[in-house]
């Protein structure tokens, strides 16, 4: 589904330049849960807002079902954007304007969907990640774990084929971590939901399928889940971790 | 850290004034209108250019109070805003070791550096602005302007006593305010919201229904000429505007509630969620907004009307150098001509007597077609056609024809088409005359002096045998009569009517045009005065909200963008949704300034308020006016907004 090919990316001016991303390859198969680990600086975000379109590479290419995304017009990218990717941030990123349901009814007012069927859609979403008590509530009344179920909702509800999610959570108690994580895997068995996680948590990045680590802007390693339980994968990625430098801390 | 403090006092008033330009102009501005309208006050020239502007002082220093507590508003309004807003950054320099008092004297010395800043600006600004009105009141008063730039140190210091004013009140609430604080109100004090006040679904269906129905009434009493019934009028209006805002602002999501359809289509979504929140903390202070707009309007058409009824009447009356319309048959007026001979050189005079014909066939005419009301004259009043003819001459216009057997019509304006359509004959005694056309050039005809409204022109001979209305005198002269001729003239007049009872008129061009000039500049003045102080004010706390939303407005957007809003979408619908945030409040008081201007405007008598004073005209003036000085601030807020709110296209 998405392939990365050698790409780069460098900051700043001609006399101080950042190289944030260092001919960075790999590959995401269909109905994939990936993750993407490092530490602060490492280019994880730097990747994701690449492969998201929101910012553009320097040199190398990102292809989405065989579509170079590189090359797309800004009209192209919004409507890539709104039509094929669904994102998740940290800071859940809904309008505190909106009410629980009109957040999520967002994605597919703007992909101009039948008005008419929009409130079905978001109604059947809701009841999937189990937020349809909420619907009718605004952001700032419900609890952080259902923001960002409600921000999930939004991210698939207009059959978005890859789900990007920027630290999903890290503002999240760990209750409500586990039951998002657990819901992001169920999502990604079934629907089949593609999902790319940039993540510095070992214990989010344990639930994906496969762990690519980065440092300094470029892949340092992968680890595959294969068949082994969450558990066995996480103490291999804190291993992979403390191979890369990183501190306790940053890992937990 | 004194120096420190004052240097941080400098420091964030620069940067206040950057963040908050709109108001800072608006500051400006205020300081300009007030030192403007106070130096015409002051000034000695224009004093002497009438004795009708005696009571200008007295206007002006009413409008004053008005424009300082609106103007007192504003600042306490903004303060306390920014307060709010900087509350984080106050709350920081508690933390970090300043005390109170000195927290106090930061905000309370950079407010005051702003206000200063604004004084000196503005009296700088209101000194060509007085040039300005310098320039109107002379051009009233048919002088010649010169340029003479200067201050009036009066002026000056009762401008800087209004701002003291304005200003010590606001910051001596806000120090208040910041003493008594403690580290946590002030680092949360952006997070304190207001909460819709009627949230209940039946309630606020009658709310919102009863307050229509209020406005419809309100305005209907406002158009009721009785002042304690204007007044409840007025009373009606404000309940009505408050009780719509605060219905109004959870009605909106109820309405899209019960249709999601239309809730998702296009840019609602976006368009009336922003508008609702908006509006759930803003609804009082919308309503409030609403009445100064419709005090402005109303303010402005008002000054229109009193414009075009001055110039109107006197237009009318004016167009003889000297007019004196005395009672009775063969009126000896010797007393008058003595004068007139001594003192008024006169180039050329009529004295004629205005007939009564036999009937009053054209009155009813003109009754069967307009509103006509007569008074004066129990039958059509009649001119002899040498009368006429010299009066015409007496008045500058060009000559005219009658044609044997014909009579003529003069008329006022408002009646001419009406009169050109009676092809019916007079009979005088004997004679059968046809109708030979139809004049309409001022001839004093408004009071009744002429004929009210309009006067038949008959041949010499078939005046012969009418009686007679009242005697007449007309004069051109060479120079234009001074006030002290009329006043004596009037001297006589009253001394005839002491020793024989018959009252006269006199009136003169100058002192006509003088009138007009003076009742303009006593009631026009205040009244654009306030209403541009009105309108900046309101559209300056409008846009202040509108601009504090930047950061969360910002937010939005850059969300949008990621999920796939293309640019050209996003500017539709901040477009929209300011389209809407800023007609809100100026939509109930077109509804109620249209129908009480365009009233106003009809009440006078028939024949006054045409041309550019009818009343479509001062409408469509007020209207305009209102909308451009709104539009200037609107336009400054968009480009503001668009430009620091919508990404990078």
């Amino acid at each position: 589904m998405l392939q990365v090919q050698n790409i780069e990316k460098y900051y700043g001016s001609k006399n101080n330049v950042t190289k944030a991303l260092d001919r960075v390859s790999f590959q995401v198969k269909d109905g994939e849960f990936l993750a993407i680990m490092g530490a602060s600086g490492s280019g994880k975000t730097t990747l994701l807002n690449c492969v998201s379109t929101i910012d553009r590479v320097s040199a190398g290419s990102i292809l989405l079902d065989g579509v170079r995304v590189d090359e797309l017009s800004e009209a192209e990218l919004a409507r890539f954007r709104r039509e094929r990717l669904g994102f998740v941030f940290q800071d859940f990123n809904l309008l505190d304007t909106l009410t629980i349901e009109e957040n999520i009814g967002l994605a597919l007012a703007l992909n101009h969907r039948d008005p008419g069927e929009v409130q079905g859609r978001v109604r059947e979403m809701a009841r999937k990640l189990g937020i349809i008590d909420i619907l009718e509530k605004f952001p700032y009344q419900v609890s952080g774990g259902q923001k960002q179920r409600a921000a999930c909702a939004r991210a698939m509800v207009a059959g978005q084929s890859l789900l990007l999610a920027d630290e999903p959570t890290g503002a999240l108690d760990s209750k409500a971590s586990k039951n998002l994580l657990e819901l992001m895997t169920a999502v990604n068995r079934d629907p089949g939901a593609t999902i790319l996680m940039v993540t510095h948590d070992a214990y989010s990045a344990s639930y994906a399928g496969r762990v690519l680590f980065l440092k300094d802007g470029r892949v340092f390693n992968e680890l595959f889940r294969g068949d082994r339980g969450r558990p066995v994968f996480y103490h291999e990625i804190l291993d992979v971790l403390a191979a890369l430098g990183g501190d306790v801390s940053d890992v937990i | 850290m004194s120096v420190t403090l004052s240097k941080l006092s400098l420091r964030n008033a620069k940067r206040q004034a950057k963040d908050y330009l709109v108001y800072f102009v608006t500051v400006v501005m205020a300081a300009a209108l007030l030192y403007s309208f106070n130096a015409l006050v002051f000034s000695r020239e224009i004093a002497t250019l009438s004795t009708g502007l005696s009571m200008l002082p007295v206007m002006v220093a009413l409008a004053d109070v008005v424009v300082v507590c609106v103007f007192g508003w504003l600042v306490a309004y903004a303060t306390r805003f920014m307060l709010r807003r900087r509350g984080r950054e106050l709350g920081l320099y508690l933390l970090v070791g300043l005390e109170s008092g000195q927290v106090a004297r930061l905000f309370f010395l950079e407010n005051l550096a702003v206000g200063g800043c604004a004084l000196g600006l503005g009296v700088a600004l209101g000194g060509l602005l007085y040039q300005m009105l310098r320039a109107m009141t002379f051009a009233l008063f048919g002088q010649t302007y010169r340029l003479a730039l200067g201050f009036s140190l009066p002026a000056v210091l009762l401008t800087a006593a209004c701002f003291g004013l304005i200003y010590l009140r606001a910051l001596g609430r806000s120090r208040r305010y910041i003493r008594r604080a403690n580290i946590h109100d002030l680092i949360y004090s952006d997070r304190q919201n207001e909460g819709a006040v009627i949230r209940t679904g039946k309630g606020r269906v009658w709310i919102f229904t009863g307050s229509i129905l209020l406005g419809i009434l309100g305005t209907a009493l406002l158009m009721v000429s009785s002042l304690p019934v204007a007044t409840a009028g007025a009373g009606c209006l404000i309940v009505a505007l408050f009780a719509f805002f605060l219905s109004f602002a959870s009605g909106v999501p109820a309405f899209f509630d019960r249709r999601p359809a239309r809730k998702y289509r296009g840019q609602n979504l976006l368009v009336f969620r922003t508008l609702t929140a908006k509006l759930a903390t803003m609804g009082a202070l919308m309503a409030a907004l609403a009445m100064i707009f419709t005090a402005t309007l109303i303010s402005e058409g008002t000054g229109l009307v009193f414009r075009g009824l001055f110039l109107g009447r006197a237009s009318d009356t004016a167009c003889f150098d000297l007019y004196l319309g005395m009672e009775g048959k063969d009126r000896d007026y010797s007393l008058y001509q003595d004068y007139i001979r001594d003192h008024i050189p006169v180039e050329e005079s009529v004295s004629y007597q205005v007939y009564l014909a036999e009937d009053h066939r054209v009155r009813d005419y003109l009754e069967s077609k307009t509103v006509y009301h007569y008074f004066n004259f129990d039958r059509d009043p009649v001119l002899r056609w040498s009368d006429y003819a010299a009066l015409r001459s007496v008045a500058g216009y060009p000559p005219v024809e009658l044609g044997e057997g014909q009579y003529l019509l003069h008329c006022m304006g408002y009646l001419e088409d009406i009169l050109k359509a009676y092809d019916q004959p007079v009979t005088l005694g004997d004679l059968t005359l046809r109708p030979g056309g139809v004049h309409a050039e001022h001839l004093s005809q408004s009071e009744g002096e002429n004929g009210r409204g309009y006067i038949l022109v008959v041949p010499d001979e078939a005046a012969e045998g009418l009686a007679v209305n009242h005697t007449a005198y007309a004069a051109k002269t060479r120079e234009p009569v001074p006030f002290e001729d009329f006043y004596n003239l009037t001297v006589v007049m009253d001394k005839i009517w002491e020793g024989t009872g018959l009252g006269d008129t006199i009136t003169t061009k100058a002192q006509a045009e003088a009138e007009v000039a003076s009742q303009t500049a006593l009631c026009v003045f205040p009244l654009y005065y306030l209403a541009l102080a009105l309108t900046m004010t309101a559209a300056t706390i409008l846009t202040i909200q509108q601009l504090s939303e930047v950061e969360r407005y910002r937010k939005q957007f850059a969300l949008l963008q990621k999920l796939g809003m293309v640019r050209r979408e996003m500017a539709r619908a901040l477009g929209v949704q300011f389209a809407v945030y800023y007609a809100l409040p100026a939509l109930p008081p077109l509804l109620i300034g249209v129908p009480f201007i365009l009233h106003l405007a009809r009440l006078p008598e028939p024949g006054v308020m045409v041309g550019a004073s009818s009343p479509w005209v001062i409408l469509v003036t007020s209207v305009a006016v209102f909308f451009f000085i709104y539009g200037i601030y609107i336009l400054l807020a968009y480009t503001s907004l668009r430009r620091n709110v919508l990404p990078e296209g």
